[in-house]
């Protein structure tokens, strides 16, 4: 039998219809799937078939929806798209489409509300997120710049706490009672020598130990280029005892050992300092 | 980073957002034949009330067409739709398109009802009924579908054709009892109702 006299037989029709018998439909089956061009044809038929009925739709009362999703427990979804009235009876709020074309045309009630609803949320959404978004831009700068003044202050911490020991052991050696204490100062100098009479320093020094501790009551500033010397004068040998600057910020500082001084003095020297005293003697002190 | 997480969910709601927002658009979502039966197939209610919506009236005009009455037939077309969510798993693309198979429940079923003992004691008792209303102005429960949809084709077919065809597909006669009741040779009923579906094809086109 021929492909062509087959398809036109009739029997594309009777399958696609339900008139053929079970013979029939096991036969045309197995064409279809061997045969594209028959399967075709089905297809064909089919779409004309589904469009001529398509265009004859008549729609069902609004109930019989109601029911089939009530039958089918969609009964939430019925809930949302139809409302019950007064009187009892079931109102269709969606889907009242033309015979025609059916089409789902839901745009009535409370859905118009609900999406605008829906909008306005969203905007309203988007706006808060836009606000907390920068809240959060302004937190997380806010958290680098304290990371960066904590570690700052841990640093500093640090710092004090090395001079804040620097202080305590010194303090330490200044209880010591074998510490004599000689004052230094500028109107001692002989002949008014000094440059400041002001000028003032006070030397602890433990005899036992040879320690030395100088601490600056008043001096000026030394300028750049210049440091100042303390000398112990030793059977009236100066020798020197170390250089420093006048720095306001650490008032008692170590010097070297000394052994047997009769007097202390502290000259202004180049920076450095120098073998012998050669710059003007701002203090002296004698034992 | 309790702000990172506060984000975060506020991220989530905005998407979340977005999705109802989406969900609310899909209104005028439309599927491909495809898509519509994967979705059946994974039982969602949105993409069976989209089938209700787009082919209720075709196959209501079916059921109207085979059983005429309005109240029996909206219950008919109420059974199809049970049948069609409950039997989709059984629907095989491979032999057909989705509406022929829908088609077919639906013209099995309204036949079913059509030749159901109770419906035809009640056809009895509406006739008599209807000879005591006499004039009442004729009124009846039955829609005019005459001239709509699969019947429209009908018109146009030969009128030895169209009474085959009328009661093979839409009284769901077999072609021995066609042959009894038209009291003509069944091999004439073959031929007749061969002719009669090559020329349905032809006013298809």
């Amino acid at each position: 039998m021929n492909i062509q006299e087959y398809i036109s037989s009739g029997i594309v029709e009777s399958y696609v219809l339900g008139l053929a018998d079970e013979a029939e439909r096991a036969r045309f089956e197995t064409f279809c799937a061997s045969h594209e061009e028959v399967r075709a044809a089905r297809d064909a038929f089919e779409l004309a078939l589904e469009e001529q009925a398509r265009n004859g739709s008549i729609a069902p009362p609004a109930h019989v929806k109601i029911n089939i999703l009530a039958q089918l427990g969609m009964d939430k979804y019925v809930a949302e798209k139809t409302d019950i009235d007064r009187s009892g009876n079931i109102a269709r709020k969606f889907g009242e489409y033309p015979t025609g074309q059916a089409k789902i045309i839901r745009s009535s009630g409370w859905s118009k509300y609900l999406a605008a609803a829906s909008i306005a949320l969203l905007v309203g959404s988007t706006i808060l997120n836009f606000y907390l978004f920068q809240q959060y831009k302004d937190y997380s700068e806010r958290y680098s710049s304290l990371l960066a003044s904590q570690t700052e202050l841990a640093d500093n911490n640090r710092a004090l706490q090395t001079s804040l020991d620097e202080y305590r052991n010194t303090i330490s050696h200044l209880k010591n009672p074998g510490m004599s204490v000689i004052r230094m100062a500028g109107n001692q100098v002989p002949k008014n020598g000094s440059p400041d009479p002001s000028s003032m320093a006070t030397i602890y020094w433990n005899k036992t130990s040879a320690e030395v501790y100088l601490m600056i009551n008043n001096l000026p500033k030394n300028t750049a280029g210049k440091q100042y010397q303390l000398w112990a004068i030793v059977d009236g040998k100066p020798i020197s005892a170390g250089v420093f600057d006048m720095n306001e910020a650490n008032p008692v500082m170590k010097m070297s050992k000394v052994s047997g001084a009769q007097a202390f003095a502290v000259t202004l020297e180049e920076k450095g300092g120098s073998e012998s005293p050669k710059g003007a003697m701002y203090v002296l002190g004698s034992i | 980073m309790y702000v990172l997480n506060l984000f975060n969910v506020r991220l989530r709601r905005f998407h979340n957002h977005i999705s109802l927002y989406r969900a609310l658009l899909g209104i005028t979502t439309t599927y491909s034949e495809h898509q519509l039966v994967s979705l059946l197939k994974q039982r969602d209610a949105k993409a069976f009330e989209y089938l209700y919506e787009n082919y209720s009236g075709a196959l209501y005009n079916i059921v109207l067409q085979i059983i005429g009455d309005v109240e029996l037939s909206n219950d008919v077309l109420q059974d199809v739709f049970v049948s069609i969510w409950r039997k989709i798993e059984s629907y095989d693309s491979v032999k057909g398109r989705l509406f022929t198979w829908m088609l077919n429940i639906t013209r099995n079923a309204s036949i079913d009802v059509l030749r159901s003992k109770s419906y035809q004691n009640s056809k009895k008792n509406q006739s008599i009924s209807d000879q005591n209303e006499f004039d009442n102005g004729g009124k009846t429960s039955q829609l005019n579908v005459d001239n709509i949809g699969v019947r429209k084709i009908l018109e146009k077919l030969k009128p030895e054709h169209r009474v085959l065809i009328d009661l093979a597909y839409f009284k769901g006669y077999t072609q021995e009892e066609i042959a009894e009741i038209e009291s003509i040779p069944i091999g004439t009923v073959k031929t007749r109702i061969r002719n009669a579906l090559i020329q349905l094809r032809e006013h298809l086109k």
